[in-house]
């Protein structure tokens, strides 16, 4: 056994395709590392997921890992549409990087999970795939879309699920770390938010990371799956999503017209290589970007 | 043994006695010339005392050894010895306070507390600071960081070494007089270098690792910390025999307290926050059980409170109980000032 020396092992970084976000996330996604994104549904996940697996795609020069990626998703159906409407604009926006009859989503495997156990399963078969892969692009990123989906429904609700669940979070977590390790990978992981109930204190209240409480949609929430689970990745990162009444119209016969405006944030919840911070961001056509105010 | 059993002559000896000195013990920590100063004789004579004395005395250990075991110490001699070691700063001077001067050596001391509260940013700052030459009354040693969890950035650890040497020269100018050519020649490189990187991936790893230290050491004597980062993680899964995960656990304590000891250095183990379920209600313990808390020398819990982060020192035998606020800032772990908002990197 030898110690690793330090000033070789500068992480390498997955740009997310957006420089704000890349600014206040210190590049993108580490390698060797698990990020998880927790996010109540509709708030943009698996936009970044999707948005992620192409920019891995571009050379180490331009911030990506020139790689391709393992999309694991438990949520259905994958959404392909959406994938390759993306894929048309990436691809037209890093034209001179890939040929002209290339397609990125060649280079995303997808595979679905239905269950805890099979997700275990697929990690195992992962080892060798990544080691074989047939195509000459390496994997070096892998996607877990969600994570909290399949654990909130398998499990009841005892002491002994719950620790047969907690056993089970470890077990996995140290396999993506292991694998993250091995291959230095970018991990991403998504998880689902529970609302939370009555007065902030005792567990429910309990405070994980820079903020208080997260709030979204005008509710508190709070990261599903609970604290064994955020002990299991290294950095939290929290998607807020805001209605916003931008103006109002009258008229006499449809009654009364709202302009809504949907206000999303990005909050580092804890990094070990992050301060406490905080960006605006929009979704388009052609992706996730930050805004900058 | 009595000084008129003394091989000298009997007018020494009746000018010993007379002087005070009764018995050879008290004859033992004397230099010729206070002794010669005293009883006003010649120094030579004096030292021919000396001589007989501490032959005699020789003869006695020899006969009837006074420590039972090799090794044994009075507490009157561990408290000296004690007082003389040197600190490991954790650059907050409110936590330094509450732990009685920083991280002690020769000590396990266990810090734990829930994700995002500051673990592996004070574990970096350790692995750093002990590298804090003497001049500036650090160690000058070097650090062996255990990461079983994969938090640790490099490029974060490059960020708190930087701040500690500009901290440094900045110590340096206000002590000009004291130190004059104490020149700061460390760089960054020069700190990240000095620390001892392990990343461990599965908990026999971990142990043969820990097993593998006591050698490591002995071939880089001037390692001062060993930073387990954290030493739960790779224990709360695959254990179905929980006995027999506190045997392990308890031995890999024990050889962890043993290499502090021996190399007189100090041994920090990051541990996770929990949940416990007891009679019903809900509470927030550190990872690993009640046999697991007995291990350590210190247990040092970090926490919320509002929105500050606080250290308590939940288990020590030599500190009192006490809380103290810090902050994690762009620099590393410095005191909490509310008026001084955290310096944001962006």
């Amino acid at each position: 056994m030898m110690p690793q020396s330090l000033l070789q092992l500068a992480s390498q970084k997955c740009t997310t395709g957006c420089p704000i976000l890349d600014r206040l996330l210190g590049g993108g996604i580490p390698c060797d590392s698990v990020t998880e994104i927790v996010a109540e549904s509709g708030s943009g996940k698996t936009q970044i997921c999707l948005q992620l697996s192409l920019h891995a795609q571009l050379p180490v020069s331009r911030g990506g890992l020139a790689a391709s990626s393992l999309y694991l998703h438990t949520e259905f159906p994958f959404p392909f549409r959406r994938l390759h409407q993306l894929c048309l604009s990436f691809r037209s926006s890093n034209a001179r990087h890939f040929p002209i009859n290339d397609n990125p989503c060649d280079r995303i495997f997808v595979q679905s999970v239905h269950s805890a156990d099979h997700l275990l399963e697929i990690m195992s078969k992962t080892e060798p795939f990544i080691e074989n892969s047939i195509t000459q692009v390496p994997v070096r990123l892998i996607v877990i879309d969600s994570i909290a989906a399949v654990f909130r429904s398998e499990f009841d609700n005892t002491p002994v699920e719950l620790k047969r669940r907690s056993s089970l979070f470890f077990k996995i977590s140290s396999k993506l770390k292991a694998l993250a390790k091995r291959f230095n990978l970018a991990v991403l992981v998504t998880n689902q938010v529970v609302d939370l109930m009555g007065p902030n204190e005792g567990i429910n209240g309990l405070r994980i990371g820079n903020l208080g409480c997260l709030y979204t949609s005008g509710r508190r929430v709070s990261p599903a799956l609970g604290l064994a689970w955020a002990n299991c990745v290294n950095s939290r990162l929290f998607l807020s999503r805001n209605e916003e009444v931008i103006g109002e119209e009258n008229e006499k016969s449809n009654g009364d017209f709202v302009f809504k405006k949907t206000r999303r944030k990005l909050y580092v919840v804890y990094a070990p290589h992050l301060p406490d911070s905080s960006c605006e961001f929009e979704i388009t056509r052609e992706g996730l970007f930050g805004v900058e105010r | 043994m009595e000084i008129w059993r003394l091989p000298i002559s009997a007018s020494q000896r009746g000018k010993l006695i007379s002087a005070g000195y009764t018995s050879l013990s008290s004859l033992s920590s004397l230099s010729p010339s206070d002794l010669a100063r005293e009883l006003k004789v010649s120094e030579a004579e004096a030292m021919g005392i000396l001589k007989a004395a501490s032959h005699s005395r020789g003869a006695e250990t020899s006969n009837a050894s006074c420590s039972i075991l090799d090794g044994a110490q009075s507490a009157w001699d561990m408290l000296h010895d004690e007082e003389s070691l040197i600190h490991i700063t954790t650059s907050s001077a409110d936590l330094d306070n509450i732990l009685g001067g920083g991280i002690h050596c020769k000590e396990v001391t266990e810090i734990g507390g829930v994700p995002g509260i500051g673990k592996t940013q004070l574990g970096m700052q350790i692995a750093v600071n002990v590298q804090i030459p003497h001049d500036f009354g650090g160690l000058s040693g070097k650090a062996i960081y255990i990461d079983t969890e994969g938090s640790f950035m490099v490029e974060r650890a490059f960020q708190i070494a930087e701040a500690c040497i500009e901290d440094m020269s900045e110590y340096n100018r206000f002590l000009r007089k004291d130190f004059q050519e104490c020149k700061i020649n460390m760089k960054p490189e020069d700190i990240l270098e000095n620390i001892f990187y392990f990343r461990i991936c599965s908990y026999t790893e971990q142990i043969a690792l820990i097993n593998y230290l006591d050698k490591f050491i002995s071939e880089h004597k001037d390692v001062k910390v060993v930073v387990v980062d954290s030493v739960t993680f790779h224990f709360r899964q695959d254990f179905d025999d929980m006995a027999l995960r506190t045997r392990v656990l308890s031995g890999m304590a024990l050889k962890l307290m043993n290499l502090a000891k021996k190399f007189s250095l100090a041994v920090v183990l990051l541990n996770q926050a929990t949940i416990k379920h007891t009679e019903g209600s809900f509470q927030l313990a550190l990872a690993l059980g009640d046999s697991w808390s007995h291990t350590c020398t210190n247990r040092i819990v970090l926490y919320w409170n509002g929105n500050e982060r606080y250290a308590y020192i939940d288990k020590s035998p030599s500190l009192r109980s006490a809380s103290a606020a810090y902050s994690v800032t762009a620099r590393g772990i410095r005191n909490s000032s509310s008026s001084c908002k955290r310096i944001k990197m962006m």
